[in-house]
């Protein structure tokens, strides 16, 4: 037993030792920044078929056996990633004891042996007495900003600093902010999820479609611990996440950017309005989301990302009526296309026969143009109506979502096109990440670490001024950790305004 | 109406102070060059330094024009949101760290290096024909976190782009002679064997020509490791390697230039894009391609023959190795974190966005890698001690990433940042 424990001990020792050294650090990041590469080159997580067109059945076998179609997840990649950190995690746990010694030991007066191992020293004789001196040296060290300690003897005066003593703590923030990340990481694949969800107008859903499962619950429903919360669909499709709430989408909307000729068919904003309900269906409540501005609840986040058409169905009209003489009141109507409604405040039975997807009116002919639009994108929606008097058709005009001209309006009321609903869904991404704050804590600890460990540096200075006969003889010297130059010449500037 | 007007004549007017402020870079990088050349010449190099304050200053002020411009049009957005502008933006950065640096060292011999990367650049964008129409941005795009992502990215390139100006001086300081004839007469002869296999792969199909792009990176990333880990110690390897890298640097965009006048002169009016290099290098006539690789050729030649010239006129104005050294690690310092920072504004966007910080997308991957190589030059010179022709090297390789995650992932690979295309 004692032998085995021995073997043990080397083993853990010489584990450490590997992970403590830089070279390690170094020789990670050549392999990381070398086959980070090739999962640019192979397209990532795109579908077999896919693959299969680009590469032959041969090599997409052994790019798949290598992972290299969904490479940054891989067992290797992730292990590489985690060397890594584990490099950073014992260098520095075995540095930083050393640096904190070096902050925390007191600082001392010049003595001859030191005088060897410095690297910047230099000697110069002071024509004035030592009190002369001390005054010059301390004016010196003022004027730079040094803090500076005092002590003396006979004959022997010594003036002290050090400035940027935590400088050297830069490195250890930086490395902890990496660390930090991975963990962040490590937590959100754990017990957060990406997920899915097209939720047409109008409708609700109390669950989303996974694209990451949370690792914890698919291991411990392997172990048999616990029950994943996940739903596996019995057809084999995409399996869900119960969100213990209800999500529903009242309103979408896409704002287009708007040339000389009305909107053009680019989006410069979409959103949806999204209201939240518990489960016995009270209202919690409701956002207007917008790409960049998501909805959080019960830490489950939804992002607008997408939408479309929903095929074979028809939605409903939404006109706004009002009278000509008082624009701010009227009367919002919903109808089905071709279907007829009676509108009693105007007294007249309306009928829109169809809507359009494109429409421009050209303002000097009044003439309404129709345009093609992909996937039936509603980009100016034209609703052409017909106005009865009981069955008796007075008028057909057209009404645009926006329009360059004037419509045709008889009679003593204006009728405005208020929208179209019910016919597409919002593409929400759907993402729980309880780690995401750990990541953010690193970012912050990423952007200052460097930023002390670079700009900063631990600069110490020490000036002895001993007497000899009548004059002083004024010894300088110093060390700095890091930009060495840049302290060299400060180093010469002080000595040349002490030998003044 | 005529506020529309007016935002067309302002930014015709803004189109003027580019070309203006274009043409002094110019003019800058020719006093720059020429300073060296007649020794220490004050008065050229204080008209250098002139001049180019007056075209940043012309530059500063058309890109807030253009600001203001895209205000006027009811698009309103920050003029860094599409290739043509940040290259602009890119070019600032680099002159304006540039004459800090100037202004720092007091020295300007580092002007005749740097000025030729921000003319060069600018002159790409009509070379290339970018398109530089103040178009609306996509819902996506629409992020106070564009503005942050793009400003820090891109100080941190141009950062990159002046630590690799002062390291190729110093691979060129470092140089005592530049070896045997043989040595150019073997890398000529390495390009006499590799190209025209090139041409023949490319022509059995498009995963030949991939696979033989891969390979090509292959061996080029092997060359990068032998002279990093050998110690860059082979010198006559090392001048080898700095004149193709001044070779490819200059040579690019001299050749992109040929390429666009040729194009322009035979099919004027049409547009020039997607159409790079077809009058030139992938032309159907095997003459005209055999002629531009043998101007390729001489000019390897030229670069690798006169290196040591240029070496002679530098060196008066170099304090010191150690003190370029010390200038690119601090560029490097300076770059590291704004390039992590770049990276970091651009996850917390993407988190806001989309819900996810990093989705290993080609772009984010190879900005990774960039900061994966500046990191390994950190370490590298911290704890092993490395200095000199080796660090220059790495700085080097840094800065090829640094172009390939810029250009190169836009323009070769597809993935979120594919609006930054050529169209």
């Amino acid at each position: 037993m004692e032998n085995q424990k021995g073997l043990v001990e080397i083993v853990a020792e010489k584990v450490w030792k590997f992970f403590s050294s830089v070279k390690l650090a170094v020789v990670l990041l050549i392999i990381l920044a070398i086959v980070s590469i090739i999962g640019t080159v192979v397209q990532q997580g795109q579908p077999t078929e896919q693959y299969l067109k680009e590469y032959s059945l041969a090599t997409v076998n052994v790019l798949e056996t290598l992972g290299l179609f969904d490479m940054y997840h891989t067992p290797w990649f992730v292990l590489l990633l985690f060397f890594l950190t584990a490099n950073l995690a014992v260098c520095t746990l075995e540095r930083f004891p050393k640096t904190l010694q070096i902050v925390k030991a007191p600082l001392k007066p010049l003595e001859d042996e030191m005088l060897k191992a410095l690297p910047f020293k230099k000697e110069i004789t002071f024509k004035g007495g030592m009190d002369k001196a001390e005054a010059r040296a301390s004016k010196v060290l003022k004027s730079r900003r040094y803090r500076f300690l005092v002590s003396g003897g006979p004959g022997v005066q010594h003036l002290y600093t050090q400035k940027g003593l935590y400088s050297r703590f830069g490195v250890y923030i930086t490395h902890l902010s990496i660390i930090l990340i991975f963990a962040g990481a490590i937590i959100g694949s754990f017990f957060g999820f990406k997920a899915f969800l097209n939720l047409p107008e109008g409708e609700v859903s109390k669950v989303v479609y996974l694209r990451n499962e949370p690792l914890w619950d698919k291991i411990m429903a392997s172990l048999g611990v616990g029950d994943s919360r996940v739903v596996m669909d019995p057809q084999g499709g995409v399996p869900s996440m119960p969100l213990g709430f209800f999500v529903r989408c009242d309103n979408f909307d896409v704002d287009y950017y708007s040339g000389a000729a009305g909107p053009t068919g680019m989006p410069s904003e979409y959103h949806s309005t999204l209201s939240v309900f518990d489960l016995q269906g009270r209202p919690i409540l409701q956002k207007r989301i917008r790409v960049n501005d998501p909805l959080t609840f019960h830490g489950i986040t939804f992002y607008q990302s997408s939408y479309g058409p929903l095929p074979g169905v028809r939605g409903k009209i939404i006109l706004n009526i009002r009278p000509k003489s008082a624009p701010s009141s009227g009367e919002t109507v919903v109808i089905d296309p071709g279907t007829e409604k009676f509108v009693s405040s105007i007294n007249r039975t309306i009928r829109p026969v169809g809507i359009a997807p494109f429409a421009f009116r050209d303002p000097s002919t009044g003439e309404v143009m129709f345009r093609h639009t992909e996937n039936n994108e509603m980009i100016n929606p034209a609703v052409e109506l017909e106005v009865y008097k009981g069955t008796k058709m007075l008028y057909k005009t057209t009404v645009l979502k926006v329009d360059q001209g004037q419509p045709v309006m008889p009679e003593d009321y204006v009728i405005t096109y208020g929208g179209y609903w019910g016919a597409r869904y919002t593409g929400l991404q759907v993402a729980k990440d309880p780690g995401v704050w750990v990541v953010y804590i690193g970012f912050i600890l990423l952007c200052v670490g460097p930023v002390i460990a670079f700009f900063g540096s631990h600069k110490k200075l020490w000036v002895r001024i001993q007497d000899k006969k009548g004059h002083a003889l004024i010894t300088v010297a110093g060390s700095s950790n890091r930009n060495r130059l840049g302290f060299e010449r400060e180093f010469s500037k002080i000595a040349e305004e002490l030998a003044k | 109406m005529e506020s529309s007007l007016s935002a067309v004549s302002l930014a015709k007017f803004t189109d003027t102070l580019f070309a203006v402020a274009t043409l002094s870079y110019l003019i800058a990088m020719v006093l720059y060059i020429s300073y060296l050349a007649f020794r220490k010449k004050k008065a050229i190099g204080v008209a250098a330094s002139t001049v180019t304050y007056i075209g940043i200053l012309l530059q500063t002020t058309a890109i807030l024009l253009r600001w203001k411009v895209s205000y006027m049009m009811d698009i309103g957005r920050v003029p860094l949101s599409n290739l043509y502008e940040s290259l602009v933006f890119f070019t600032w950065s680099t002159v304006l760290i540039y004459l800090i640096v100037e202004y720092k060292y007091k020295t300007r011999a580092f002007g005749a290096f740097v000025m030729p990367v921000a003319f060069l650049a600018l002159a790409f964008i009509n070379v290339a024909g970018i398109n530089a129409d103040i178009t609306p941005l996509v819902p996506a795009l629409k992020s106070n976190w564009l503005f942050y992502h793009v400003l820090v990215s891109f100080l941190g390139y141009a950062a990159f782009a002046v630590a690799f100006a002062i390291s190729m001086i110093f691979l060129i300081i470092d140089t005592e002679d530049r070896g045997p004839l043989t040595n150019f007469y073997s890398a000529a002869g390495v390009l006499v064997i590799l190209v025209p296999l090139g041409y023949y792969l490319a022509g059995l199909g498009e995963k030949v020509k991939v696979a033989y792009w891969m390979g090509l990176g292959v061996l080029i990333l092997a060359w990068f490791i032998y002279l990093i880990v050998g110690g860059a110690k082979n010198k006559s390897q090392v001048y080898l390697f700095w004149s193709l890298c001044v070779t490819l640097a200059a040579g690019l965009l001299l050749f992109m230039g040929v390429d666009y006048l040729i194009f322009q002169s035979l099919h004027s009016g049409e547009s020039f894009k997607q159409q790079i290099f077809k009058s030139t290098f992938i032309n159907s006539s095997a003459p005209v391609v055999v002629i531009c690789w043998l101007a390729v050729l001489a000019m390897f030649g030229f670069v690798w023959s006169q290196g040591l010239r240029l070496k002679v006129a530098l060196k008066q104005y170099i304090p010191s190795l150690d003190e370029l050294d010390n200038v690119t690690y601090r560029m490097i310092a300076i770059g590291w974190p704004l390039l992590t920072a770049g990276i970091i504004s651009g996850a917390v966007w993407a988190n806001s966005a989309w819900g996810t910080y990093w989705s290993w997308d080609p772009k984010e991957t190879w900005s990774l890698i960039t900061w994966f190589v500046y990191a390994i030059y950190l370490h590298a010179r911290y704890v092993r001690g490395w200095k000199g022709s080796q660090m220059a090297v790495i700085s080097a390789a840094g800065f090829l990433a640094v172009i390939f995650t810029y250009l190169g992932v836009n323009l070769v690979l597809s993935g979120l940042h594919s609006y930054g295309g050529m169209q």
